[in-house]
């Protein structure tokens, strides 16, 4: 069976394509600035270079529709009809408290997607713009919706509340939610075949650390806390984003600097983190090289970063009563042998004790990088969303037969 | 409709909010000006907007880039036939304005919506020069037009049914503020309301009754307006307020729409507020209340 992946955003478009008799991706792609005269298709078959092409694409519609050309093109194509797609997966950011796993797309799931509009009101109208454009482009194909929220709805209670009156969890559903569900299950149970146990006797912590960034405490399998709440605005320090803070910073930054909502909303979500303190990037391969030429604010950008891991890893410990595994994925936690060094030399009392030699490899295997003695197994695993999607798309279009 | 390209003219403060606005919403923007000198400046005063929006945090470096570079510069009426609707903003001149449907009517396909941001004039006069008046609309924005999500839509008399729901979806869904509409009228609901305040604020100042700063806070403190009456005129220009009170006194023939002596005296003095530097309140060259 081949599956259609697709994650869409209000004016792109990403893709893959899966053949699920070896899990392998066929091609991937993405469209870029839909809406605009010169809109970009960029096409990557596995088995051949990759295409560009500049067109115009006004909405999500056209753009599924160039895709499915490119898919069954003569040269760059991997189908030879649209007809060997047998199912579509979508990613879906804000699944609210409804969506503990994926589903078949039907007009209720669709209904409360938009309900949910008010919980991520920049991401899932987006999302839903995908799933109407793959319907109208393929009209009896299944659809599935994978959400980013699914994997915490595990969470307890005690994790997901706030500390304040329950009438607004009541009314508006304020409540913790946490994000990048999908990279956290996937490495998860991958980190349990590495370490060659079952997932149910693990404790592992999972550090997803790329622009956005969270941290989850994965017990037996389940999602028992998590970094990012109601928003991805909580939690680690981000590239542009501020992370936590004491809330009264907020109104009392309004109040000063005469800002309205959207200004104070902008400020912490695209104005803080590594690029607020650096001042020069959001990027922390840029970071890192201004710690090296010893810039101050590249410096404490960096140190400020990395502490704020280092503090939840602790406090994941805790909520655990310990940790079998911690696991790094996703560009920063793939990539920076750095921050993975900084990061678990000041784990010592937790027994956590890194290999230098293997934390420097470079590669896209999942690996060890702790030393045999370390009492916690530290891993980085390249993280798999669209095969997870891919995944859960072939399981319920096939249950759906 | 799919709107995409629209055509913004006139680039006084009302044309630039508009222009920007737009723009921020992902449209296409062709900005019309007489010269190229009010062009330049009108994009200028843009950019300085986009900036003070920068310091505050609102928009990052990169959005300002794209939300520039939608917006193209052109002196010609003639190079707005490829939009997908026209908002005209010129100043409040009847025959101007009518000058500028007359010339739109000729250039603009006969489906394209053409609508006007007058806070006073006939639009049913307006759509009288047009051959195709069904299409002729009021889209009154508010200043600032980025912060206020309210638009009055106004139907003139002939304008069509389908004109007013499309431009209804226009300002709903893809500017996306809050549409109200309103039959034509003097003043329609805003102006008219508005500058029957600040016209009685001049009377309270001209009969020494309280100094600017305490009328304004009055207002301002004591019923959450966001500018109080004076420095709301300062921000419409002292003129435009003086020519739509002349005008609902005209029309309507009301006492209570007379303009205040001092009213009168100011414009005179072309103390017109924040584009002279100075109205009730003194204005630096951006704009901002010293």
């Amino acid at each position: 069976m081949k599956i259609l992946v697709i994650n869409a955003g209000s004016s792109s478009l990403k893709y893959q394509v899966y053949d699920m008799s070896s899990e392998t991706a066929l091609a991937s792609g993405r469209v870029e600035r839909i809406g605009m005269d010169s809109s970009i298709l960029v096409h990557e078959p596995h088995h051949t270079d990759e295409t560009s092409e500049v067109s115009e694409i006004l909405d999500h519609t056209t753009a599924i529709r160039k895709v499915l050309d490119k898919l069954t093109d003569a040269e760059v194509g991997v189908v030879k009809s649209i007809d060997e797609i047998e199912a579509v997966g979508h990613r879906v950011v804000h699944g609210g408290e409804t969506f503990k796993g994926s589903v078949l797309v039907t007009s209720e799931v669709k209904a409360e997607i938009r309900r949910l509009f008010d919980l991520a009101p920049l991401h899932n109208p987006a999302c839903m713009m995908g799933i109407k454009a793959a319907e109208s482009n393929m009209p009896n194909v299944p659809q599935v919706c994978v959400f980013d929220t699914a994997f915490h709805q595990s969470m307890p209670a005690r994790s997901y509340m706030y500390a304040i009156p329950q009438v607004l969890y009541k009314k508006h559903k304020i409540r913790r939610y946490g994000f990048h569900g999908t990279s956290h299950d996937y490495v998860s149970k991958q980190a349990a075949a590495v370490v060659n146990r079952p997932l149910e006797d693990l404790k592992i912590i999972t550090c997803h650390i790329g622009n956005g960034g969270s941290l989850t405490a994965v017990q037996g399998g389940k999602s028992v806390d998590t970094t990012m709440g109601m928003t991805p605005l909580e939690g680690l320090m981000m590239g542009t984003r501020s992370g936590d803070l004491d809330p009264a910073i907020v109104p009392y930054t309004m109040s000063k600097e005469d800002l309205t909502v959207n200004e104070v909303n902008s400020m912490l979500n695209k104005h803080s983190g590594l690029q607020a303190i650096s001042g020069t990037s959001s990027d922390m391969r840029e970071i890192e090289e201004g710690m090296q030429n010893g810039e101050p604010n590249a410096t404490l950008a960096f140190e400020m970063y990395e502490y704020r891991i280092r503090k939840y890893i602790g406090a994941y410990a805790a909520a655990m009563d310990g940790a079998d595994v911690i696991v790094f994925t996703a560009g920063v936690g793939e990539n920076s042998a750095t921050v993975r060094q900084r990061v678990c030399e000041k784990l010592t009392f937790l027994g956590v004790e890194i290999d230098q030699e293997l934390n420097k490899i470079r590669s896209k295997e999942p690996r060890y990088i702790s030393t045999p003695n370390s009492k916690i197994a530290v891993l980085v695993i390249p993280t798999n969303e669209e095969l997870m999607i891919a995944r859960d798309t072939y399981r319920l279009a096939n249950n759906a037969k | 409709m799919f709107f995409k390209k629209i055509g913004v003219i006139g680039g006084g403060t009302m044309g630039q909010g508009i222009a920007e606005m737009l723009a921020v919403k992902g449209l296409d923007v062709l900005l019309v000006e007489q010269t190229p000198e009010k062009l330049d400046h009108a994009y200028s005063m843009i950019e300085l907007s986009l900036d003070k929006q920068l310091e505050k945090w609102a928009i990052t470096q990169a959005e300002k880039k794209l939300i520039l570079s939608r917006i193209d510069k052109v002196t010609h009426l003639a190079e707005l036939s490829s939009c997908d609707m026209v908002i005209e903003t010129i100043s409040e001149d009847l025959d101007a304005k009518k000058a500028v449907f007359a010339e739109l009517d000729r250039v603009c396909p006969s489906n394209i919506i053409l609508a006007s941001n007058t806070s006073t004039l006939s639009l049913t006069e307006l759509a009288s020069t047009t051959k195709y008046p069904g299409r002729v609309i009021g889209m009154h924005f508010i200043y600032p037009v980025s912060k206020i999500d309210l638009v009055e839509i106004i139907r003139g008399l002939k304008t069509s049914e389908e004109t007013f729901s499309e431009t209804k979806r226009f300002v709903e869904e893809v500017v996306q503020k809050k549409g109200v509409m309103v039959y034509e009228s003097p003043g329609f609901v805003t102006t008219r309301l508005i500058c029957v305040l600040i016209n009685e604020a001049l009377h309270v100042l001209q009969e020494g009754v309280a100094t600017p700063e305490d009328v304004d806070n009055a207002m301002k403190i004591g019923y959450n307006f966001q500018y109080g009456p004076l420095e709301m005129a300062d921000h419409f220009g002292l003129d435009s307020v003086l020519a739509a009170m002349e005008g609902m006194f005209r029309e309507f023939g009301d006492i209570k729409y007379r303009p205040s002596v001092l009213l009168k005296k100011m414009v005179r003095a072309n103390q017109l507020g924040v584009k002279t530097g100075a109205g009730f309140f003194k204005y630096d060259k951006d704009g901002d209340r010293l």
